[in-house]
């Protein structure tokens, strides 16, 4: 199940315990900052923690909760459980 | 020059900044949210904070004072909580301002960072960027008891090693550590400047030179272009010339030729540098592991569960503010009374008299009675907020909110409104974005305040018949409930006008930290009803003092000659009758006439303006029955009322249901006003949106109020 979404998709695609590295932050300046800052920049690793509604992340040993809009414009590729 | 220049590239330029001995000691306390500053700001200070905003923005500018073991005078300033010193959000724009000398007060000399040590690993983003700078620095390694508990040790001998800054291990919200940070705070200047830590690429430090040359040529000062120069390079800075954005241009291109990615390269090094610091420094075995907060958020974050659990909690809230707040207000009112009676019988009879006791008591009375509200709405938003469950109600309810333009967090404020909307303006402070605080700014004055439950329940009492259907539902009730859900919805579709028109522009997507679940602590939360009660009562407090005595002159003068043999009743309400409040009722009497208000009703509402449920004290002077007794013969007077022209009553249901429609809209409230100007960005802005406030509500409580009576008419309705 871990690759369902094949090569690479986007961010919301994942689910509750899949594991990715992002490849691309595609949302506006501001809050590409602020998530580079949060440490999701590419090439980072975030894993899942809950995606029932938005989507709840661990970065760098934090979780952060990003909206729905803002996980589908962040392009990352599933990793192997 | 040239030189210069490359040694800022590689972080090495050391501030200018040197202490001055002699005077005080200047600091700044920088750090992410979450991670106990202001609490360690508190500690570290005391409790005497003075609290202005920055120049030109409506960022918070909070500093305070303490004298060190030596006695030199130490003023600390406390920054807004930041993740980086990104130039693109007003909070963090303003810690860089700060920070390069640019926000109009001098370069501190020293700055504090408050690392988390549960996520030092994040924190540590800021502070390789704060390092940049060479001004003397210490980490105050904050919350280690909750690290030591999760079973995270953090060698901090080690961490020196790395950072090359002194590094003291505190617990802000139990005292512990603080002595030794004024020890290193004293001592800081003394030791080397920090510095970049890790290697530059050699292709990334020869495109940002020319960046930060042009800098430099634009007036940014040598300590900080370096660091500016890289901050750049993911956005283009707004605020320089020419020059510098095509230096930007050209180094990011000059990246991309070279297959890196200019936006991702400075998270790439910093966080490339920060694992490796991590690693060698924090021993945490429980990376991988589910934390209790996790299993406490699968509740209290499910799609279903969550929601009851979250509106049961703002019932919760709701109610506290409403019924423990009342026997508060009571012993207000009573001893306010009181003193009332006791400068009354001392001062002689006569203007001086009436203006203390009836303008200024009266009037800043009606005001401070809202305060037990206040007090107790902010424990509860402080006990939400500091244990941690307010990023999660923002995370539920963001879904929602977004759909009218909001933001999740402007959700507290919304229900806030319910009791009061002073401090629920007070509290959207915690919206980052300008435009989505000014949109629940406009509409938190349409949510049903405590203040219009008098109003209400006098006119509900005097003209719904108390019918009940199904033995549950009473009419009343229901009558009472649609005032408030009237509002409601009404707020939702004016932010959702507001967003298409004044406040265009996209509501800020949702990027929360969900912090670990923790236990408020009472000094915390005392501090935080202390300072918000305290702004409540200052702030508010002149305007409105100036405002009442206003209100009382006009209420008062010109002076009239009651005829001798009068009673007391019949002198006040001729006085009042030819007052200015008076002629002015009669005055706006024809734009009242078409909602079917009399003179009397316009004197009440334009009186009203000092608080809403003043409007029952003016319907009670103005008809003699005395405001203290409100409610026993007043129903009755105002059931027996008849037209003197026409004879027919002038309160029909239909009357009294527009009337309340009225006070559902209108902003009566100075104190609304008041703070509104203040929150909205203070002088010309600030009172050019409490104007658009106030106007938008007027018009809004005369169509509904105008609506009410023509439909009433039309159906034959309440006549």
């Amino acid at each position: 199940m871990a690759d369902a979404c094949g090569d690479s998709c986007p961010l919301m695609a994942c689910k509750t315990g899949n594991r990715a590295v992002v490849v691309r932050v595609g949302c506006e300046g501001a809050e590409a900052c602020r998530l580079r800052a949060l440490g999701l920049y590419e090439g980072a690793r975030v894993s899942v923690v809950d995606s029932r509604n938005g989507l709840l992340l661990q970065v760098r040993g934090v979780r952060l909760a990003i909206g729905a809009a803002m996980a589908a414009s962040i392009t990352v590729i599933p990793l192997a459980q | 020059m040239i030189g210069a220049a490359q040694d800022a590239a590689r972080g090495t330029e050391s501030a200018p900044a040197a202490h001055v001995p002699g005077a005080p000691l200047r600091v700044a306390l920088v750090g992410n949210p979450n991670t106990g500053k202001s609490t360690l700001f508190n500690v570290l200070t005391g409790m005497r904070q003075r609290v202005g905003n920055f120049a030109g923005v409506t960022v918070e500018r909070v500093e305070s004072s303490y004298r060190d073991e030596s006695g030199h005078l130490v003023t600390v300033l406390d920054l807004p909580g930041t993740y980086s010193l990104d130039p693109h959000t007003p909070d963090e724009a303003i810690a860089l301002d700060v920070l390069a000398g640019r926000a109009g007060i001098p370069i501190p000399d020293v700055l504090v960072v408050v690392a988390d040590a549960l996520h030092l690993e994040r924190n540590l983003y800021l502070v390789s960027q704060l390092m940049e700078l060479g001004l003397p620095t210490v980490i105050a390694l904050n919350q280690v008891d909750a690290a030591t508990k999760r079973g995270v040790q953090v060698d901090v001998v080690e961490l020196i090693h790395e950072l090359g800054v002194t590094v003291v291990p505190t617990v802000a919200t139990k005292g512990e550590g603080i002595d030794r940070l004024r020890h290193a705070i004293a001592k800081a200047g003394e030791l080397p400047r920090p510095m970049r830590r890790f290697d530059v690429p050699a292709v990334v430090t020869s495109a940002l030179a020319p960046v930060e040359q042009a800098l430099r040529d634009d007036g940014v000062p040598a300590h900080s272009a370096g660091l500016e120069a890289l901050l750049h390079l993911t956005a283009p800075a707004t605020d320089h010339g020419p020059a510098v954005h095509t230096a930007i241009g050209a180094a990011r291109s000059q990246l991309m030729d070279a297959g890196l990615n200019p936006e991702s390269i400075e998270a790439e090094l910093r966080y490339g540098w920060i694992s490796g610091v991590v690693t060698r420094v924090v021993n945490d075995p429980t990376a991988r592991e589910s934390t209790t907060s996790d299993r406490v958020d699968r509740v209290l974050l499910h799609k279903v569960w969550g929601m009851v659990i979250f509106l049961a909690l703002m019932g919760i809230v709701f109610q506290a503010v409403f019924s423990w707040a009342t026997p508060l207000q009571d012993a207000i009112e009573g001893s306010l009374g009181w003193v009332g009676g006791q400068v009354g019988s001392v001062l002689p009879e006569g203007d001086l008299r009436s203006l203390i006791v009836d303008g200024i008591i009266a009037g800043v009375g009606g005001v401070l009675v809202f305060l037990p509200q206040i007090a107790i709405l902010f424990l509860f938003i402080g006990i939400l907020e500091d244990s941690g469950y307010m990023a999660r109600a923002a995370f539920l309810m963001d879904r929602y909110m977004r759909k009218v333009g909001l933001h999740g967090r402007s959700f507290i404020p919304l229900v806030s409104g319910y009791a009061c909307a002073v401090p629920a303006i007070m509290a959207t402070r915690t919206i980052e974005r300008p435009r989505d605080r000014l949109a629940t700014i406009m509409i938190v004055p349409l949510m049903s305040c405590s203040a219009r439950l008098p109003i209400y329940t006098l006119l509900i009492g005097a003209f719904v018949p108390a019918l009940h259907f199904a033995g549950v539902i009473d009419l009343q009730g229901l009558v009472l409930l649609g005032m408030y859900l009237l509002g409601t919805i009404a707020a939702f579709l004016v932010a959702f006008v507001f967003r298409r028109t004044l406040l265009r522009g996209q509501t800020q997507p949702l990027i929360l930290e969900l912090p670990p679940y923790r236990i408020p602590t009472v000094k915390g939360l005392a501090a935080t009803v202390f300072h918000r009660s305290g702004l409540f009562v200052r702030r508010a407090g002149t305007v409105i003092l100036a405002l009442s005595i206003v209100l009382w002159a006009l209420a008062t003068y010109p002076r009239f000659d009651v005829p001798a043999g009068t009673s007391d009743e019949a002198a006040q309400e001729l006085q009042l009758a030819n007052s200015f409040l008076g002629q002015a009722g009669h005055a706006i009497e024809p734009v009242m006439r078409p909602l079917g208000f009399d003179w009397k009703i316009g004197v009440s509402i334009v009186s009203s303006f000092a608080a809403r449920e003043v409007f029952v004290s003016s319907m009670g002077t103005i008809y003699g029955v005395g405001g203290s007794e409100e409610g026993t013969g007043l129903p009755a007077k105002l059931r027996a009322e008849r037209d003197p022209v026409t004879g027919a009553p002038v309160y029909t249901a239909a009357t009294a249901i527009g009337l309340m429609v009225f006070y559902v809209f209108a902003l009566m409230c100075m104190s609304t006003v008041a703070i509104t100007v203040r929150e909205a960005g203070g002088g010309a802005v600030g009172w050019r949106w409490a104007g658009i406030q106030f106007g938008y509500m007027f018009v809004l409580a005369y169509a509904a109020a105008w609506l009410v009576r023509v439909s009433a008419g039309t159906f034959g309705w309440g006549a």
